[in-house]
């Protein structure tokens, strides 16, 4: 059964002129104990369908659809039961950790904090467990850094911390939205194996986002491609890397550098701004396939096999040569 | 022919005047051996901190070295006088990270660009329309953007101004720091194809930073692979990526997430991340070498001596693996 069922999702920005759609018609489902990867350029709306999805839109936004989780609609649910389910059911974990820990508080207590708000520990205990999060987040000397404050601590340790903290109420649903963006690939590489080990242990599930689709390749079990708002492909992840379907994720596939002497093929064009979207479909005018029925209307979610999709018309002549 | 070398480059900045205790010593660089052919290009890799820009910066003669010389074509850049200096700033230019800090918002895309011109006495007034719209024809730009301002254009075409404006004095190297790092991948591509034409039509040489390293191996000749503000190991780019001999840089490749299309297989289980800790602080360098505390591979010497840069193998390693501690 799948743990988040994400079924027709629009999120709309009120401005001073028109409203802005920054997603669009999005249909996802995360199985319990996956890791689904969603990636596509910045601005596509990664992160605030991720904020969807915890309760946390700026309130500028709305969104409307469905949001299934453990067969509770987010969406309808009052904002008492979802403030209970944040961080306790689900939590979420950022690029930037400085920005989501308090500079003034020792780490220790912050964690504790989490701890006796969710689950009615005593601080006492709370404080206790917080040195075994850090110690299962594999903090070296927990016991000392407990009583240190975030400024104390590197990019890496304070992304640590915030993992602890994500997972201290054993929730079945973590969004990580680029959480190793900003750090050095070596410090990269212990995070995702970090994640991956609590994810196998606890049975999260997770929303792993990233504009790379290296960590993709390596770690998701299956993928969502987004542009402009829309999902456009959706795969188990060796089928996207092994047959990707849509001219879109060939265009950012092409534009990763494989070696020596290989021909670079960048999509052309600028990533556009939601504002000055193409009619049809809305990858139409930087797309190599497109013919005039592109431009007519939006395409829907074609079955290229069991489990993948792709939002375009012409996906059965769609292939990648290298 | 060579056209930078640099020697024993020392760059430390001193903090901490406290009441108590001596000063503390930050070694940004600490003695950096290479050289620069002309018409390649050399990259500089390593994690954030090993002082790679600051290396960038001591080239240019931006910042002051603590010790060590730069050389450009023979000429100690350092000691230059005015109109010799003047000449090696058109000779040598950057483009940085970020093209919209790099920008004046205030400024068109024909100041911009003619700008360099006009301070260095390049071509006639009346003729600079033409020439900047030569350049930009270069960067893949028409010449209907002259009038434009930064904030009309994307983070791509930015960074095509930033490096249109680097090429119009006909530099011989490019110093690039992180030219695509707050660009997105499709934007990044073209960029890279953009530096690579640059670079065979041209013959521009280029000191090229950068944290990617698929994009490093696709881009350069030679890589300099630096750790706590030195060089670790200095190779042709296919060797490298072909073998690194380093300990640090084998953990540097093996941290980097593989992408193949076409004939990708599933990673089975866990893949356990090969790099061990974080780089300690540049105030506190580890004695022995730089790289022991994280070395998986240490083994007697390495705690107590200090490992040289040294030849092996038509490389240059400084790791006691490769050379007996004598
Ligand atoms: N606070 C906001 N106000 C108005 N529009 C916004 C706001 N945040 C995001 N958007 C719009 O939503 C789009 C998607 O943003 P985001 O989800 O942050 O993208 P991503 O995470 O994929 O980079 C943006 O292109 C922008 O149009
Ligand atoms: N102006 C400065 N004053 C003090 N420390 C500096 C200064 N510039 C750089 N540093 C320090 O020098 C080291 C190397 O920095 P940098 O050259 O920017 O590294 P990189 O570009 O490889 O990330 C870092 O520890 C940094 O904090
Ligand atoms: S000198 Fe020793 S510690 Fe340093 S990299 Fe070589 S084996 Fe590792
Ligand atoms: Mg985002
Ligand atoms: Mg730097």
């Amino acid at each position: 059964m799948s743990l988040l069922e994400v079924r027709g999702l629009d999120i709309t920005f009120r401005s001073d002129t028109l409203p802005v759609t920054a997603v669009s018609g999005l249909d996802l489902e995360i199985a319990e104990s996956e890791i689904f990867g969603l990636a596509g350029e910045s601005g596509c709306g990664k992160s605030i369908t991720a904020l969807s999805i915890m309760g946390l839109l700026p309130p500028n936004a709305s969104a409307s659809g469905s949001i299934l989780f453990k067969g509770m609609d987010l969406l309808t649910l009052d904002k008492e039961s979802k403030r209970r389910l944040r961080g306790k059911e689900m939590s979420m974990i950022f690029q930037e950790p400085m920005t989501s820990l308090n500079p003034v508080l020792t780490i220790g207590y912050q964690l504790a904090e989490v701890l006796f708000t969710h689950l009615d520990m005593s601080k006492r205990d709370a404080m206790d467990k917080a040195v075994e999060l850090l110690k299962a987040v594999r903090i070296p000397s927990p016991e000392i850094r407990v009583k240190e404050y975030p400024h104390q601590m590197s990019g890496g340790m304070r992304q640590r911390v915030m993992i602890a903290m994500a997972v201290a109420c054993g929730p079945s649903l973590l969004i990580a939205d680029e959480p190793t963006t900003a750090l050095d690939v070596t410090i990269q590489a212990q995070i995702l194996e970090l994640i991956e080990r609590l994810r196998e242990e606890r049975k999260m599930s997770i929303l792993f986002i990233t504009h790379d689709l290296g960590i993709i390749a390596e770690n998701a079990s299956r993928v969502g491609i987004m542009y402009a708002g829309r999902l456009v492909e959706l795969a188990d992840t060796a089928d996207i890397f092994n047959d990707p379907r849509h001219p879109y994720t060939i265009g950012l596939l092409g534009s990763i550098p494989k070696g020596k002497g290989t021909q670079l093929r960048p999509i052309p064009g600028n990533v556009p701004r939601m504002q000055d979207l193409p009619e049809g479909c809305k990858y139409e005018n930087r797309c190599s396939y497109a013919i005039s029925a592109c431009r007519t209307a939006e395409p829907f979610m074609y079955k290229v096999s069991e489990g993948h999709f792709a939002r375009c018309i012409r996906t059965d002549e769609v292939r990648w040569n290298s | 022919m060579e056209l930078l070398r640099v020697e024993a480059l020392k760059k430390y900045f001193f903090s901490g005047k406290g009441f108590s205790g001596p000063d503390k010593v930050l070694k940004a660089v600490d003695g950096v051996d290479f050289a620069l052919e002309k018409d390649s290009v050399l990259a500089l890799v390593g994690e954030s901190g090993c002082g790679k820009s600051t290396l960038a910066r001591l080239v240019l003669r931006l910042t002051t070295p603590t010790g060590g010389r730069v050389f450009f074509k023979g000429q100690d850049v350092f000691a230059m006088g005015r109109e010799e200096l003047k000449s090696f700033r058109k000779s040598a230019q950057i483009v940085f990270q970020d093209p919209f800090a790099s920008l004046n918002p205030r400024r068109t895309v024909y100041d911009t660009i003619s700008e360099p011109l006009i301070i260095h006495k390049i071509g006639k007034r009346q003729d600079h329309k033409d020439v900047v719209a030569e350049i930009l024809r270069t960067v893949g730009m028409g010449p209907e953007v002259m009038t434009r301002y930064p904030h009309e254009f994307s983070g791509g075409q930015r960074q095509r101004i930033c490096i249109a404006r680097a090429l119009a004095v006909s530099p011989e190297i490019i110093v690039a720091d992180e030219p695509l790092s707050a660009l997105d991948v499709s934007i990044q591509a073209q960029i890279i194809n953009l530096l690579m034409e640059l670079k065979k039509s041209t013959g521009i040489s280029f000191l090229f930073i950068s944290h990617d390293l698929r994009v490093v191996h696709y881009l350069s000749d030679m890589v300099g692979v630096m750790y706590l503000g030195r060089i670790v190991e200095h190779a042709k780019a296919d060797d490298l990526f072909a073998r690194p001999f380093h300990p640090y840089t084998e953990m540097l490749l093996a941290s980097a997430p593989k992408i193949s299309v076409g004939d990708m297989k599933k990673p089975e289980g866990i893949r356990v991340a090969s790099a061990g800790g974080e780089a300690p602080s540049p105030f506190n360098i580890p004695s022995g070498c730089p790289f022991h505390p994280r070395c998986p591979k240490r083994f007697g010497p390495c705690d107590r001596v200090v490992p040289k840069l040294r030849e092996s193998e038509g490389r240059l390693v400084s790791c006691h693996l490769w050379h007996n501690p004598e």
